[in-house]
């Protein structure tokens, strides 16, 4: 699975609620000339013990000559020794606001509810839904955590479909199997793309991820016996609940939505453990200064090519589940515009946060439930013709992300953070100017 | 090889590379002046199309007849219609720039990236809820009937492959012109090199970035009602023209305009020749060269060949 490229995978003691998960490594150090909000550089409240500002003491940042005295040094070194496993010192625990509380039981109780009162075809399309988290996350991970924009991510969704797709046909593996399978091809594929992103960075790395999510209609056109050229391949085979679960086809659905809620758990907690290990904390130091995090000795090659690979795993995991809730597989489902909207999704529910993914598809599923209420209102003229633009996904999504720039930089989840913790990637803007 | 089928292939791309030139050129003045690439210039030159068609079959969407037609004679029709939605595609882009992208203009990267993407996904479900997503006639720039060709050895150079050159050798001296001559071009010039001391010499960077952002997108509009009766008018027609933009742009290097107008061409030739002699790309898959091709150059010469060598700060 995806944590097969990581060093240490395993995840540490206390690490579940650690606030540094979210928090840029930088970002208390941020340098004084960056034009940023001032509260990006506050420091931490001199009460709470902070990991960032006891190891700022350390001597080790005057070493670097990167810029002499400069803040980002120290704060380079910091990322590094804390990467380096300086796991005994204390952390800050995160306080839980009342909204996150909220939050948490309304999703427990949906969790719980949905299943219980929805028919067939609704729990198929909710499963679906909970699947896409994973698509989502996928963006975060190389957007939010790895600070490498990717707005291709669609192509691994699909890619993990067929991959899935082929392994339990063609090559007849089971569900398990097929599925991991789907996982680790999206996952190859996707450390093949972040080969080139060791170089390209930042807006070019954007450009290239977009054109490569409009190459990949055409291109898997061209490889039917995979993807089943242009009409899309039928899944033959069907995941069959054991018998004493019951053989309706609610219990069916009932089953694969389990299915699909324990998988989907377990990458997130995955997911989470990855962040918080090591490797994530070289992740996080690379996004927010590459060149000194080579300095302080992260091997910026595997960095980069392995947070590609467990994003793209992750879409390619939501894409092979996929297959297993709706048995067809087609590059149709897959153009461009499906990429940038994952990608808006993962911008909205808030980047560099876990919980910001649930929240991205959370938010969808509500304008797309009041697109179709608003869409089938008719008869109102010009405003009718407005309303039915709001039961557009891409439509509202592009709005909602223009919107969301202005007013809620750091995404939705911005909201139920109490700290000023989290942050979003920054990226220098490097234009013809440097 | 047949020497004249590939010179009639060249001829061919030739009218391609003009119009990724141009838009190349559109996605250059915008990054030169503020490093920022915009990703819905294609979607923005598209739309300027759609008001062209607008104004010519009538302003409903789903009719068609009346517009400018009932009430101007038929030969001024498609230069006035396109002209005015040249007009309004400057003044979009103007108001783009102001209402939304200035007021980030110390955001990070991301939150640039994010606002450009944005507009290029809300304008195509736009385009696609109001026109239809299917392909609509749009009447052609130049005369482009059969006979409309010059024989050069037997190959045929078709009247809008000419004009396309004409119009872009004409935007390119306009262009130029205004940069070197006027206020307004001088102080775009001082904001593209330094926008810190620009403003320290008193120039106003937000109008002069404006200025930028309205040529791009006058570029664009006229690249894409140029290439809508060839392409055919419909949401996604500049998605694939912008992968091929961007690439010209990268393989010229980004902040140079000399370079995008190199770039328009070699890629606008290598779209139509690679798929013509190498039978798995295929016409479908030509946009898969221009990709590859901007990976190459982002990987081994970043600044492309005419751009200048950025050099970067720890």
């Amino acid at each position: 699975m995806s944590d097969d490229n990581w060093p240490s995978p395993m995840p540490r003691p206390g690490d579940d609620d650690d606030p540094g998960a979210e928090a840029s490594v930088f970002a208390v150090f941020a340098p004084p000339e960056a034009d940023e909000p001032p509260e990006t550089a506050t420091l931490p409240e001199a009460d709470e013990p902070s990991e960032t500002a006891t190891l700022g003491a350390e001597p080790s940042g005057g070493v670097l000559g990167v810029r002499r005295g400069s803040p980002t040094a120290s704060g380079v070194g910091t990322a590094i020794l804390s990467a380096g496993g300086a796991d005994h010192l204390e952390r800050p625990r995160r306080r839980i606001g009342p909204l996150s509380w909220i939050g948490a039981v309304l999703l427990g109780v949906w969790l719980v509810a949905m299943p219980l009162t929805s028919s067939v075809t609704e729990l198929r399309q909710n499963t679906q839904i909970i699947v896409m988290v994973l698509a989502v996350l996928g963006v975060n991970v190389a957007t939010g955590y790895g600070g490498m924009i990717s707005l291709g991510h669609g192509v691994f969704v699909a890619v993990g479909a067929f991959a899935a797709a082929y392994a339990v046909d063609d090559l007849a593996l089971p569900w398990a199997l097929s599925i991991l399978a789907g996982t680790a091809f999206a996952g190859v594929i996707g450390a093949l793309v972040g080969l080139p992103a060791l170089r390209i960075k930042g807006i070019h790395l954007a450009l290239v991820t977009l054109g490569l999510a409009i190459v990949f209609q055409p291109l898997a056109k061209r490889v039917p016996a995979f993807s089943g050229g242009v009409s899309g391949r039928a899944v033959g085979a069907e995941l069959v609940p054991p018998s004493w679960f019951g053989t309706s086809r609610w219990t069916e659905g009932l089953y694969h939505y389990l299915i699909c809620l324990v998988v989907v758990g377990l990458a997130m907690w995955l997911t989470h453990n990855i962040i918080n290990s090591r490797p994530g904390r070289a992740m996080r130091a690379v996004r927010d200064n590459d060149t000194a995090s080579a300095v302080y000795g992260v091997n910026l090659v595997a960095s980069r090519v392995s947070t590609f690979a467990v994003s793209a795993s992750l879409a390619g995991l939501a894409g092979a589940l996929g297959i297993v809730l709706v048995p067809f597989a087609s590059q149709e489902s897959y153009p461009f515009q499906e990429s940038l909207v994952l990608y808006a999704t993962a911008v909205l529910g808030g980047l560099g946060s876990l919980w910001g993914s649930v929240l991205g598809v959370a938010i969808r599923e509500v304008f797309s439930r009041i697109g179709e209420l608003l869409g089938d209102v008719s008869g109102l003229g010009p405003l009718g013709e407005f309303l039915r633009l709001l039961d557009e996904e891409q439509f509202v999504f592009g709005v909602l992300l223009v919107a969301l720039t202005f007013v809620f930089p750091r995404g939705l989840i911005g909201m139920f953070k109490r700290r000023q913790d989290d942050q979003a990637p920054r990226a220098d803007r490097h234009g013809a100017r440097a | 090889m047949d020497v004249v089928l590939l010179l009639q292939r060249i001829f061919d791309a030739l009218f391609n590379s003009a119009i990724y030139s141009s838009l190349a050129l559109a996605l250059v003045i915008i990054f030169r002046s503020t490093g920022l690439l915009n990703f819905a210039q294609g979607e923005m030159a598209t739309f300027s199309a759609y008001i062209a068609f607008v104004l010519l079959a009538g302003a409903a969407p789903g009719v068609t007849g009346g517009g400018l037609a009932s009430w101007i004679g038929a030969p001024l029709v498609t230069p006035l219609a396109i002209g005015g939605a040249v007009v309004i595609g400057i003044a979009a882009g103007a108001a783009t720039e102001r209402v939304l992208i200035r007021p980030l203009r110390n955001a990070p990267e991301l939150a640039l990236v994010n606002v450009t993407i944005g507009i290029l996904l809300a304008l195509n479900s736009l385009m696609g809820q109001w026109w239809g997503t299917g392909p609509r006639v749009f009447p052609p720039f130049f005369p482009s009937s059969p006979g409309d060709h010059i024989d050069i050895a037997g190959a045929r150079l078709r009247f809008s492959t000419v004009g396309a050159w004409l119009v872009l050798f004409a935007l390119l001296t306009v262009l130029a012109l205004l940069l070197r001559y006027t206020r307004a071009g001088l102080a775009f010039r001082a904001v593209s090199i330094d926008s810190e001391s620009a403003a320290l010499n008193g120039i106003r960077v937000g109008p002069t970035l404006m200025y930028g952002w309205a040529l791009a997108a006058g570029l664009g509009a006229i690249a894409a009602n140029m290439s809508a009766n060839s392409v055919l008018l419909e949401p996604t027609m500049m998605v694939r023209v912008l992968v091929y933009a961007f690439a010209a742009a990268t393989l010229g290097g980004l902040d140079s305009p000399k370079g995008a107008l190199v770039g328009g061409v070699v890629i606008g030739l290598s779209q139509t020749l690679i798929p013509a002699y190498v039978p798995f790309i295929g016409f479908e898959l030509s946009v898969l060269p221009a990709l590859v091709a901007m990976v190459v150059v982002l990987i081994v010469r970043p600044a492309g060949l005419f751009g200048t060598q950025r050099i970067e700060r720890v």
